[in-house]
């Protein structure tokens, strides 16, 4: 892995507050890391210990008070909001709790949103195929489970094959199976398209099918770690 | 990445989806699109139907050699006068009056000089004679060589010169007389006098002619105004028709048209004999007339075979004076020359005038009308029989030529704003609509920002749906508007105006401002919304923040009880929304003001008019004596003499005519307390009211035909509506227009006056005649009016729909949240429903004021180009008719959203935030 892969995403001197005065809340207070390309990392910690703060500053959809982040060498503080958007458009894809899918679009229509946004996007039919809803691909979201609308909003993030796939609480809203599912296509995807994954989890347990976990607790990193011995999503337990 | 394929872009995913959003909501966009189509439709109507009408209009000009003008003479003039008066030139009224009066002098000026040169010859001859008789006498006497005396000598002498001068006195007279006509003693004297009588008759003549160019403004130079001069007769009758025996009308019938002043035969033909008659079209409709029946013009019975319209009398308007056209009980026709004679009554000279050089435009046009006018004042003044101009009406000034298509033309803007104020109340609605949509799509527009769309793509999106729907319903409104509303707009027109036929006309202003106008009014006003809400950041987008200013704390409410707690917050919650219903509904109440504040002010005046005319009857007299000169006088009871003249006041747009009445002193019929200053006057109220004249104000009036102006004061303001007045003592009068001190004009009674000949009455004011305007405003208005007055009901329904429905939209997960917990639907219906039908009424009793005053400003505007007044009434039953009609909209509307309620499904408040 040459430098710059190793180097791939790099955070310096990281801060965030909301609020000012007396009400003025710091929710990150310096971080350094770096995560390398085509890594699969995952932020973890406790609710409000500033990791979905991270991850959307990290996104380009909230911006840092301090600090600087470079994207394959790209300084993001220095992005107007054109580029901004940009960038986004170019390099990242998302995926929330939420699965945020548009109602009256059915499951293709859905992933298509993200396939528009790239000049070469995967195929959408093996994409399909891969996440398991070729069949389901004419239903409408609400016709459809949790799990398979989460697979949904996955399949229009990762469509348009972006550099970094950006996951906040992905299994959050899900039951045990099916979040296991989602963790391996995740991984799948991962493995497959080499895209690198950031995801936000305070469940400890998905750390182990990591090969980098940050801990974050009260907006300073406590733990930044290399997993060497990392196991298969299928093999996660908790 | 080797296992990667990659396959094509797709195309934007959510151009698909902007077909389904309007599936989705297709109740929603029907009504938007319904509203736009019949807004769009009858503005498109009315522009076509206004263009291809005043297109045509102006065609038949030219098609139907309209008339540039028409004067009326006292008489009918010879052929020379007509052959004066084409030329155009003014006459030299100085030199042919002295012409005259120094060829009328000329007899008698000999006739004196002769008779006294006659005289002084007899003297002469007479002494010559009686000086040669005594000579003789004497010489005789002298030669008998005796003395006689003196008495025979005297007696003598006049026996002989008895004799000679029966013998030779006429004789010497007729030869010393031929001699003294070849004298130049003669010849001087005659020259003397004559020069004497001229100056005599020079000055008379200038002082006469000074007064009359003073008035005329003669004195102008300017080049001949030739014009063709044809004769255009008529006669006026009362007009009977077969099978309605109570229809009392009167009817203007000309002789034959050939030449100018065509029409158009809109059915039937043209009449051949002279038992045959066409009449106008539009009041044969109005009087039921059809071709066969018999019309009687003042007993010569005559069978209608034609209707038409008249290029002189598009609108009809008896008098150019009259403050309103009248198609109901006057009629214009025409018959043959033989069926011309059958009619009995007098034969008015009126005669029509073209321009032999057609002027460029209404300025050239007025300057040659002038010129021209003041031409046939000379001619006229020169004719050597009297002859008088009765009226002369450029056509430029004429409202039966003018008026239609000056309304034509003020519809026209009239409709225009409509349109825009209507596309901007609907582009606000579909705005607050999509910034709802936004709210609701919060999460996904968050995700796909976040993704990476841009602002414009998404702005791109969330505007297809208004300009789709604005531009699908101008294609399908310009159809309509050709079609079905160009005939409803034309109809309309038909129902007032003599107009002829017409072509269907392309117009592009029509399709401009119904379609590129509403189109960018749509895109501006849902650009500037959407863009607002879509420059928040995606992560506000993601966390449901939308809004700019986020308040820290609620808003603190008094101790009330919940319920009232809970509507008030829904009302803060929606104040945006609301102020849009405040909108809709003032702009609805507007239209609504119109619609039945008209209707209203008419009937109004026919209620109240007799009880506003100070007497039952105004008898108007051709002259206070009669032909013996002995005033005229009545018996009948209570029966005054007044006196009336009309005046003109003046303002940059319009002259308007107001009466001047001259009052008995402690009259019954107008009693005005007495006037300090000769020049304080009392004015009527409608005088007062249209031109905001008050007690202290001056004002001056103007003579129509002469250079004469009145400046007077207000004395005070006069109770009385029915028209603009002018009130004086009848001594005032007199003093103020120069008649004889005991004139007056006619006599004001309650009482018919019955003991008046009537060739000695001109003509027997009622309230009928007062009438006339309100009778014709609610016969052109009345049957649309009930119509527009449901087009309003709909769009206040319409409105209503709209903005309710995005208020229980909004709602839905707290309602159906509050279902969970166990409220009834009736309980949230009075959570939800009772703000908005609160909201509504307030709304609805303010916008009913303020659509109240914004109307009277309005119909003051309009009556400031319109002869005559009357205050704009709204009756107490009209705003609670307004207000009932919008209540009934949102009571309709309601039962909907009771139900849009009771339909929420409780599962909707535990289901994701999708």
């Amino acid at each position: 892995m040459s430098e710059a892969e190793r180097k791939f995403l790099e955070v310096h001197g990281l801060k965030k507050s909301f609020g000012s005065g007396d009400t003025k809340q710091d929710v990150l207070k310096g971080l350094d890391f770096t995560v390398s390309k085509g890594e699969f990392c995952v932020l973890l910690g406790p609710s409000g210990s500033g990791k979905s703060t991270l991850l959307n500053i990290l996104g380009g959809i909230d911006s840092a008070d301090e600090g600087e982040i470079l994207i394959n060498g790209d300084k993001l503080e220095d992005m107007n909001e054109k580029s901004l958007t940009r960038y986004r458009r170019k390099h990242l894809g998302y995926v929330f709790q939420s699965y945020n899918l548009i109602p009256n679009l059915n499951v293709k229509e859905n992933i298509e949103t993200g396939a528009y946004l790239s000049d070469q996007p995967l195929d959408i039919d093996e994409l399909l195929k891969i996440l398991g809803l070729f069949e389901h691909r004419y239903k409408l979201p609400n016709q459809l489970s949790g799990g398979q609308q989460q697979r949904v909003s996955i399949g229009r993030a990762i469509v348009k094959n972006p550099d970094i796939l950006l996951c906040d609480e992905p299994t959050g809203a899900l039951d045990y199976t099916t979040s296991k599912e989602i963790l391996q296509l995740i991984e799948e995807v991962n493995q497959k398209y080499g895209n690198t994954v950031i995801m936000v989890t305070h469940n400890e347990a998905i750390k182990r099918m990591a090969d980098h976990v940050i801990k974050l607790r009260d907006g300073k990193i406590r733990h930044d770690d290399r997993i060497t011995d990392k196991i298969t999503a299928a093999e996660l337990e908790w | 990445m080797e296992n990667i394929q990659f396959g094509k872009r797709p195309k934007n995913p959510l151009r698909k989806r902007v077909r389904r959003d309007l599936l989705r909501d297709w109740k929603r966009y029907l009504m938007i699109f319904a509203m736009l189509v019949v807004i769009i439709g009858f503005v498109s109507g009315m522009y076509v139907a206004n263009n291809s009408m005043m297109t045509s209009l102006d065609g038949n000009a030219a098609k139907f050699r309209r008339e540039d003008g028409h004067f009326e003479l006292s008489r009918i003039a010879e052929p020379e006068m007509i052959e004066a008066n084409a030329s155009g030139k003014k006459a030299d009224m100085v030199k042919i009056f002295r012409a005259r009066a120094y060829t009328e002098a000329e007899p008698e000026i000999q006739q004196a000089v002769q008779e006294a040169v006659e005289e002084q010859v007899r003297e002469q001859v007479r002494a010559a004679i009686t000086e040669q008789v005594t000579a003789a006498v004497d010489a005789q006497i002298e030669a008998a060589g005796q003395k006689m005396p003196e008495e025979m000598r005297q007696e003598m002498l006049d026996t002989s010169l008895q004799t000679a001068m029966d013998e030779n006195y006429e004789k010497a007279v007729k030869d010393a007389l031929k001699e003294a006509w070849d004298s130049a003693e003669y010849k001087d004297a005659l020259a003397e006098a004559t020069d004497k009588a001229h100056a005599e008759i020079d000055k008379e003549i200038d002082k006469e002619y000074t007064k009359l160019a003073e008035r005329f403004e003669l004195d102008q130079t300017f080049d001949a105004v030739p014009v063709n001069v044809y004769e255009l007769f008529y006669k006026n009758a009362d007009e009977h028709i077969s099978g309605d025996a109570e229809f009392a009308g009167s009817i203007r019938v000309y002789n034959q048209r050939n030449e100018i002043n065509l029409y158009d035969l809109l059915s039937g033909r043209a009449p051949e004999n002279d038992r045959e008659i066409i009449i106008d079209r539009m009041h044969a409709d109005n009087a039921g007339v059809r071709i066969g029946d018999t019309v009687r013009a003042d007993g010569a019975e005559f069978e209608v075979v034609g209707l038409a319209s008249f290029t002189d009398y598009i609108t009809l308007f008896e008098s150019n004076t009259d403050t309103m056209f009248d198609a109901l009980t006057f009629d214009v026709g025409m018959v043959t020359e033989e069926g011309f004679e059958r009619i009995s009554t007098s034969v008015h000279a009126n005669y029509a005038f073209s321009y032999v050089h057609p002027p460029a435009d209404l300025y050239e046009e007025k300057t040659s009308s002038d010129h021209f006018l003041k031409a046939l004042i000379t001619q006229t003044a020169v004719s050597e029989k009297e002859m008088e101009i009765k009226d002369y009406v450029p056509a430029y000034a004429n409202h039966a030529i003018t008026f239609a298509e000056e309304d034509l033309g003020s519809d026209l803007a009239m409709s225009g704003v409509i349109l825009y104020v209507m596309i901007a109340v609907l582009a606000f609605i579909f705005a607050v609509n999509i910034s709802s949509t936004l709210e609701k799509e919060a999460s996904f527009i968050g995700t796909l920002r976040a993704s990476g769309f841009t602002k414009g793509e998404l702005l791109r999106y969330y505007m297809s749906a208004p300009l789709l729907i604005v531009t699908i319903a101008s294609i399908v409104g310009n159809v309509l508007g050709y079609t079905v509303f160009k005939n409803i707009a034309v109809g309309m027109y038909y129902q007032s105006y003599s107009l002829p036929t017409y072509e269907t006309l392309w117009t592009p202003e029509a399709f401009l401002r119904t379609t590129i106008v509403p189109f960018l009014l749509m895109l501006l006003i849902n650009f500037v919304v959407i863009l607002r809400m879509l420059r928040l950041s995606p992560l506000k987008f993601l966390r449901h923040d939308l809004k700019k200013t986020r308040r820290k704390k609620a808003v603190r409410l008094p101790r009330w009880s919940f319920f009232r707690r809970f509507r008030l917050r829904v009302f803060l919650q929606n104040i945006p929304n609301y102020l849009m219903l405040f909108v809709g509904i003032s702009f609805v109440m507007l239209l609504l003001s119109l619609v039945v504040g008209l209707p209203s002010t008419l009937s109004y005046y026919q209620e109240t008019m007799p009880g506003m005319m100070f007497a039952k009857e105004q008898v108007i007299l051709t002259d206070y004596k009669d032909a013996d000169d002995a005033v005229i006088r009545t018996e009948t009871d209570g029966a005054e003499p007044f006196s009336m003249g009309a005046l003109e006041y003046r303002t940059e747009k319009f002259s308007e005519e107001i009466s001047v009445y001259g009052v008995a002193e402690n009259s019954r019929y107008i009693s005005l307390s007495p006037q300090n200053q000769p020049d304080d006057m009392w004015i009527s109220t409608a005088f007062s009211n249209k031109y905001h004249l008050h007690t202290g104000d001056s004002f001056v009036l103007h003579e129509k035909y002469e250079n004469k102006q009145y400046t007077w004061n207000v004395a005070g303001v006069y109770d009385y509506d029915a028209a603009l007045s002018v009130f004086m003592s009848n001594e005032r009068f007199n003093a103020v227009f120069e008649r004889d001190a005991d004139a007056f004009s006619g006599y004001l009674s309650d009482e018919t006056i019955t003991d008046i000949p009537e060739k000695q009455i001109v003509k027997r004011i009622t309230s009928d005649d007062m009438m006339k305007i309100a009778k014709q405003l609610d016969h052109s208005f009345g049957s649309y009016i009930v119509y527009f007055q449901y087009v309003c009901v709909i769009i206040a329904a319409i409105i209503l729909y709209l903005l309710t429905k995005i208020i229980i939209e909004k709602n839905e997960r707290p309602i159906s949240m509050i279902k969970i917990l166990g409220y009834e639907d009736g309980e949230i219906a009075r959570l939800y429903l009772l703000t908005t039908a609160v909201v509504v009424i307030v709304t609805e009793l303010i916008a009913m004021a303020l659509g109240f005053y914004a109307m009277k400003l309005m119909w003051e505007i309009m009556l400031q180009t319109l002869g005559g007044y009357f205050a704009f009434i709204m009756k107490p039953d009209g705003f609670v008719k307004e207000f009932a009609l919008v209540t009934a909209a949102y009571l309709v509307i309601t039962v909907f959203d009771f139900i849009r309620i009771r339909r929420i499904p409780k599962v909707l408040a535990l289901k994701n935030t999708e």
